[in-house]
């Protein structure tokens, strides 16, 4: 991936941006009214200059599309996979079986196929850790996080 | 003098055996919350509460701020090692404290951090030591407009015109100005921005943003240059310790201007957070070392450190004196003191000088306590970092997740957290500054709010800001700063004939690329 | 044990009435910990009406599980009803709120409704005040309207956030005497009480509690209480006056009768009878309490308990009045 097509692809998402806010903002009126400005005033205008810096920011980018510098690499690439894709299978785990369950498997996992550690030492950290998050949160602070099945068969909810 | 009896007695009630433990539980506790991002000194304190039905009011209140001082301790100790600012207010310590941690001197970084924030605590204890009655007052001559010329200078002194990649700035900071906006509509009562989503009802939580923009965001860009931590090879013994308090004195132009304005905000109650990023932009601007901020100069975490402890410690005032809570931790406290049956106000100081003089004496003797405790823990707390990465990196993703989620127990705050990861990861990489979204997701809806309050008074009237001195002089002030960077380079230009603009716009953006709005 | 038993004993002894509800509804016993869901932040009003009721099950050991407050204030509080509300018939959640459960609704566009809860009680009401800046020329609140019907819409009355409470009181003000206000909203009635005892407001509706410290310093000054009759009789709060000394708004020349906010109890809608029955006998355990006694009288709120058809009726009354005021604003929502 070329710096040009991640340059392009941050300024159009930023212009999106720029653009939503400014259509929600017109909901509300952005006027100047008697008691000074509207609700919708405020973010209308800041809107418009996101709008307009986004756009800025293309024809910017623009200007430099052959430079061909390199925003990321294969390996880099690989790299940011191998560790970003496991979080979002940690997301979607604690979304379904809760937090504790999560993270003790997430922490297991990660540990045997990126850090190459035995899996004795992988349950073993995964699962103290996740004991420890419980008694500090749950038990200790009683901050409820996500709980699944795991949890409802224990007792919690 | 009288304040200097009354400080006398209050050192004789807050100075028992029993006392001082609770002080060390409370510390220590601090810690620990303030280490876990998320859960923060409003909700430690708030967890705390209960517990203090039963007790008296001096014990009571004495475990609650030494909780409060804790947790600001704990926070910056993510922001160094992790990059995950652990509290809103110490977001500005990791602009350097990040950065020198991984040049290998995690615990030269903490304790710098520990050493100033002690430092800036106490001067804010001698300030309502001394000026009680007078600051009580004078925080009550701010109305609307001169908040917003509190909160204008603020985001003057950290964001001046110019910088490396003007648009980028503009866009960052627009979308932070409008993130703020999301949800209920204080002036208006109206719900703004939030697309018919149930989940912006209630706004996008700043702590989320930070967690995702940060903590996430860092996690990635490290993945990618295939570094595991540098620190790892770092020898860590206390003698680094050491090192780092002997050479506090050299920074004493950066701890005595923290202070003061830590002092000033906390006062004027802007807060810790806006406290700490104007230290940082002004301390960069103005030190003669200003052009190696980013990349793990000391004054740059002195300089926030020092601020927003001040600020946290003379919060206290307002409360005590008047009843404003200062911060949202001091708004648990002040719904605290009347569980406890207390009335907050100008009369406490009279009405009850035993509780009042011994909670001050006590953030003398719980401020050494808690530095002393903290600074034990820097070899254990820079040690993390020889962990393998493969251990630690996943579990500052765990923590990062359950932080956001304890903000307000939403699941959509999950993605959230990674949809930010993804922003952070991207603007860091394509030179967009990231610190003046976060400012302006701070100070944006207050300003927002005393601007438009402001307005209602004035019938719409922008001379309102001119209105009195105090107002006047802060919009002046404010201003002035805006256009600082536009003026030093006219005036450098104006002397050495020649010198093209960019050599004076572009300082402290070198490397980094950390906050290159100066 | 047996001293914190024979104490908790003692009370239900007591409170013999109390004692019968809760036979009564021993057919539902919570199972699992209980989320008391506070829809304001840390600090303010509600958030204080909660903490000391869990102070005091805690305290009584009135519920056999534990207790978890969450504050939810985001968006006026709607964060926190949009949590309570479901899942329909799920007993553990409780929620704590004022008028707003079924005022907000009228006002914003949420994805909750009114009748998305089940009431439980209403606990006590909160009572109105109008507060003048200590140094005021004004001494009475018919001195006051009339200063402010010589100059419409330049004094400035502050309040508690938009369209809410104090903003509807404001604007009953206006059209019970025709003194129109510059209305200025902060984010709670503590800023507010600030604010005036600053002298950048004229005056403000503050709850009692809310302004108490300042009164006590002599920052602010009360002119009467949107009230039927005058406030319970209590200590003094200044050398010379208690808040019985308070002359109610009607017989100082504010023909409002009574304007007031109850403090509310709801559960999920579905939620089976019996429990509503079993957390009705927790409550009126905790109303026996000292605790709670000292609770009404430091906050100067009026002790009124409300349950079944009663608070359904009041609930219906308070609901039509504002509705009233909020058309009349154009404030409903189409």
């Amino acid at each position: 991936m070329t710096r040009f097509a991640a340059e392009v692809a941050t300024a159009l998402v930023t212009l999106a941006l720029g653009l939503a806010i400014v259509v929600g903002a017109r909901e509300y009126g952005t006027g100047w009214a008697a008691g000074g400005p509207e609700p919708g005033t405020f973010p209308f205008y800041v809107g418009l200059l996101v709008t307009a810096a986004s756009a800025g920011n293309l024809l910017l980018a623009w200007r430099k599309r052959h430079a061909g510098i390199v925003f990321v690499n294969a390996v880099q690439l690989r790299r940011i996979a191998a560790f970003g894709l496991p979080i979002l299978g940690f997301v979607a785990l604690a979304l379904t079986l809760g937090f504790y369950v999560a993270t003790a498997i997430y922490l297991a996992a990660v540990m045997r196929f990126q850090g190459g550690f035995r899996w004795s030492a992988c349950i073993a950290v995964a699962l103290c850790t996740s004991a420890f998050f419980f008694l500090v949160l749950e038990v200790w602070f009683r901050v409820p996080l996500l709980k699944g099945p795991l949890e409802a068969i224990l007792g919690y909810r | 003098m009288g304040n200097f009896e009354s400080l006398w007695h209050g050192f004789s009630v807050a100075l028992t055996t029993y006392h001082v433990l609770l002080m060390i539980t409370g510390v220590l506790l601090g810690i620990l919350v303030g280490v876990l991002p998320g859960l923060g000194a409003p909700n430690g304190v708030t967890l705390l509460l209960p517990l203090t039905f039963g007790m008296n009011p001096v014990a009571a209140i004495i475990l609650l701020t030494s909780m409060y001082w804790g947790a600001l301790f704990g926070g910056s100790t993510t922001s160094i090692l992790f990059n995950i600012p652990g509290e809103p207010s110490s977001v500005a310590t990791t602009f350097d404290g990040y950065p020198m941690a991984r040049q290998g001197k995690a615990a030269h970084a903490l304790t710098l951090a520990f050493l100033s924030a002690a430092f800036g605590a106490l001067v804010g204890v001698i300030l309502i030591t001394l000026l009680s009655t007078w600051a009580a007052n004078f925080a009550l001559r701010f109305g609307s407009p001169e908040y917003f010329a509190v909160y204008f200078l603020a985001f003057a002194s950290f964001v001046g015109l110019g910088g490396a990649a003007p648009l980028k700035t503009l866009v960052s900071m627009g979308l932070g100005l409008a993130f703020a906006a999301v949800g209920m509509d204080t002036i208006s009562g109206s719900l703004r921005l939030t697309f018919g989503l149930d989940t912006l009802v209630s706004g996008i939580s700043f702590l989320v943003a930070v967690i995702g923009l940060f903590g996430i965001g860092e996690l990635l860009i490290s993945m990618e240059e295939g570094l595991r931590f540098d620190g790892i090879k770092a020898r860590i013994s206390p003698r680094a310790v050491f090192e780092a308090i002997r050479s506090m004195p050299r920074h004493w132009v950066a701890l005595l201007r923290g202070s003061s304005i830590g002092c000033w905000m906390g006062i004027t109650p802007g807060g810790p957070t806006a406290a700490s990023f104007m230290s940082y932009g002004l301390a960069r601007r103005f030190s003669k070392r200003g052009k190696n901020f980013g990349n793990g100069e000391p004054e740059g975490i002195i300089s926030p450190e020092t601020a927003d402890h001040a600020a946290g410690t003379s919060a206290m005032l307002p409360m005590l004196a008047l009843g404003v809570p200062g911060s949202a931790t001091s708004a648990v406290m002040l719904g605290g003191l009347m569980i406890w049956g207390l009335n907050p106000g100008p009369t406490l100081f009279t009405d009850r000088p035993d509780f009042v003089w011994g909670l001050i004496a006590s953030m003398y003797i719980a401020n050494i306590v808690a530095v002393v405790l903290v600074l034990s823990t820097v070899p254990i707390f820079a040690s993390i970092l020889r962990v393998p990465f493969a251990i630690i990196g996943p579990m500052i993703v765990v923590v990062c997740f359950i932080g956001a989620y304890t903000v307000s127990a939403s699941q959509p705050d999950l993605l959230l957290v990674v949809l930010f990861g993804i922003m952070g990861y991207a603007f860091k990489k394509l030179d967009y500054p990231i610190a003046p979204m976060v400012l302006a997701m701070v100070l944006g809806d207050k300003a927002e709010d005393a601007f438009r309050q402001s307005m209602i008074m004035s019938k719409g009237s922008l001379a309102i800001f001119w209105s009195n001195g105090l107002a006047a002089t802060l919009t002046a002030l404010g201003l002035l700063l805006l256009c600082w960077p536009a003026i030093a380079a006219t005036w450098r230009r104006a002397r050495n004939g020649k010198r093209p603009m960019g050599a004076v716009e572009n300082r402290g953006s070198n490397g980094g690329e950390r906050q290159e709005v100066a | 044990m047996s001293a914190a038993f024979r104490k908790v004993t003692g009370v239900v002894a007591a409170l013999s009435l109390g004692l019968a509800s809760s036979l009564a509804a021993a057919d539902w016993k919570p199972s699992q910990p209980i989320e008391f869901i506070v829809t304001a932040g840390a600090g303010g009003g509600t958030d204080n009406f909660a903490r000391t009721i869990q102070s005091i099950v805690t305290k009584y050991k009135l519920i056999d599980q534990p207790i978890v407050v969450l504050n939810k204030g985001g968006g006026s509080g709607a964060e926190g009803f949009q949590y309570g509300k479901g899942p329909a018939g799920d007993a553990h959640k409780v929620t704590f709120a004022t008028n707003n459960e079924y005022l907000l609704p009228l006002i914003a566009k949420l994805s909750w409704k009114g009748d998305d809860f089940t009431p439980v009680a209403g606990m006590a009401v909160d009572e109105f005040i109008l507060w003048v800046n200590g140094k005021s020329e004004y001494r009475t609140a018919k001195a006051y309207i009339d200063a402010a019907k010589a100059k419409p819409d330049t004094f400035k009355m502050g309040g508690s956030q938009s369209k809410d409470t104090d903003q509807t009181l404001t604007s009953e003000i206006s059209a019970a005497t025709g003194a129109r206000f510059l209305y200025v909203p902060y984010k709670s009635g503590g800023e507010a009480a600030v604010q005036l005892a600053g002298g950048h407001i004229d005056s403000n509706t503050n709850n009692p509690s809310e302004s108490i410290g300042q009164w006590k310093g002599g920052l602010v000054k009360p002119l009467c209480v949107f009230s039927a009759k005058r406030l319970a009789q209590g200590p003094k709060i200044t050398e010379t006056m208690a808040w019985s000394d308070i002359p109610t708004c009607a017989e100082s020349g504010i023909p409002i009768e009574q304007y007031q906010q109850p403090r509310t109890v709801w559960l999920p809608k579905g939620a089976p009878a019996d429990a509503v029955a079993y957390y009705v006998g927790v409550l009126e355990k905790v109303r026996a309490t000292p605790e709670w006694k000292e609770y009404i009288e430091r906050s100067a709120q009026t002790d009124r308990f409300l349950t079944g058809a009663e608070l359904k009726n009041f609930i219906a009354s308070d609901e039509q009045k504002a509705r009233k005021v909020f058309q009349q604003e154009g404030w409903l929502i189409q």
